[in-house]
């Protein structure tokens, strides 16, 4: 393939995705390069290409054959015939033993080592699903402060119950509820307030996610606090721009 | 005792004789993809559920026919696509609609671009509800192209599964991103 010197912009767009996925010769990618170095334009749609990757990799939710599916398509297919171990293999079985036990050990290690990435994940959707009520101003789905009109109409949408153990009061009164995603799933909101702070309580699935497991973790995030906590099967995440002293007195109300 | 959903000690072991049992086990651990492929392209997990159902019953009646050492998630995608394109022939009751080249194509052939600071900003800021509306909204056949594309399938494979030249894929999903990108400012913040 011959690689021009220089790189005409429609060129250099029509290579930006090949570019994104690895599949340009060196020599086009430099020329690519030296483009983009000099032209402003096509280096935002280099920036916007590569922004709608990242977006739909990391946001897109990704939905999950259910059990039962599985079960039925493993069903559909004839198992295969597991052979006999030899005496041979047997002779090898505490060496397979130990080293399983040892991979266990490097994958639980593994695992727990970018923990704070993962939480840091989590933080960051909370916050989004906070930004998303905040920009629906008043309008929620149920903007009731009370308890037995908003918790219904959630498990009605969702397809779990969430549990939400404070109903709100005088000083943190509920403002009402609606269902946002929280990554892949869909997740309960309930909304609080706090003189003219708007408190988010968000309720989801635990399962499949990285929620810390022990106690509560608070921290900080875009300028808001947030508290992640798990109880059971649910995973509670509270975010505001309220002190964080205050926020903790609401999280325990709740039970986090 | 039930045997493990991902089996990869079995899928090291396909007898040659028995292509159907030697496939099981590593076209099962597909499920998910499968699923998530056909649950973007029914819109709801009833009929995706079908849909890979269908998928599996006929990649087990066809087993003989993949080739061991090609790409087997490219080949059971090939199958989705195909039982899904019948099934929309048969809903739509004429088997000339649905061709993914029939389709009208999502854009206008100039592209454009998030080209300012802002949008850029307001792409950032797009969370997970935005970007699923966005795909939704594309048509049939821009959708596939875009998730197969996520998926990680090469040109040449996607091109297999849609039953395209590698140029015709390149074009098209150059058209479904750009058609993407218009449907993600209507949601950005």
């Amino acid at each position: 393939m011959s690689v021009p010197a220089t790189m005409d912009c429609q060129t250099a767009r029509a290579a930006l995705l090949d570019d994104q996925r690895g599949r340009l010769d060196p020599a086009t990618a430099a020329a690519l390069l030296a483009h983009l170095e000099g032209c402003g334009v096509c280096s935002r749609a280099e920036v916007a290409e590569r922004l709608l990757t990242e977006q739909l990799e990391r946001q897109l939710p990704q939905h999950s054959a259910s059990l039962a599916l599985k079960r039925r398509l493993e069903a559909q297919w004839p198992a295969p015939a597991a052979p006999r171990p030899s005496a041979r293999s047997r002779r090898w079985w505490p060496g397979a033993m130990a080293a399983a036990a040892m991979l266990v050990l490097a994958g639980l290690t593994l695992w727990a080592w970018p923990w704070s990435g993962r939480t840091d994940r989590l933080v960051t959707e909370a916050v989004n699903d906070h930004l998303r009520v905040l920009a629906r101003a008043e309008r929620l789905e149920v903007p009731s402060g009370n308890m037995h009109e908003v918790r219904p109409w959630l498990t009605g949408q969702l397809d779990f119950a969430p549990v939400i153990a404070f109903a709100g009061d005088a000083d943190f009164p509920l403002r009402g509820g609606t269902v946002e995603y929280f990554l892949d799933r869909r997740a309960a909101i309930a909304v609080y307030g706090r003189r003219l702070h708007v408190i988010t309580l968000i309720v989801a699935r635990a399962d499949g996610l990285p929620w810390p497991a022990g106690g509560p973790i608070a921290t900080r995030a875009q300028g808001f606090n947030v508290r992640l906590w798990r109880s059971g099967e649910l995973a509670y995440a509270l975010v505001s721009d309220l002190d964080v002293r205050e926020l903790a007195e609401l999280a325990r109300r709740l039970g986090g | 005792m039930n045997k493990r959903w991902y089996d990869f000690a079995a899928m090291a072991r396909w007898p040659d004789d028995d292509p159907a049992s030697g496939l099981g086990p590593a076209a099962l651990a597909y499920a998910d993809t499968l699923y998530n492929f056909a649950r973007y392209l029914c819109g709801n997990s009833t009929d995706a559920e079908d849909l890979v159902q269908e998928t599996y019953a006929k990649a087990l009646r066809a087993a003989g026919q993949f080739e061991p050492g090609t790409n087997l998630k490219a080949w059971l995608f090939r199958i989705l696509r195909n039982t899904w394109l019948s099934l929309a022939r048969r809903r739509r009751g004429n088997p000339t609609v649905g061709g993914l080249d029939t389709v009208t194509p999502d854009v206008e052939p100039e592209p454009t671009w998030f080209c300012d600071d802002i949008e850029l900003d307001r792409l950032r800021k797009l969370v997970a509800a935005d970007i699923e509306a966005a795909v939704m909204a594309l048509s049939e056949d821009a959708r596939m192209v875009v998730l197969l594309d996520l998926e990680g399938l090469s040109e040449t494979d996607t091109a297999a599964v849609l039953g395209c030249p590698v140029g015709t894929v390149k074009s098209r999903l150059a058209r479904a991103r750009q058609a993407l990108r218009r449907h993600l400012r209507d949601y950005a913040p």
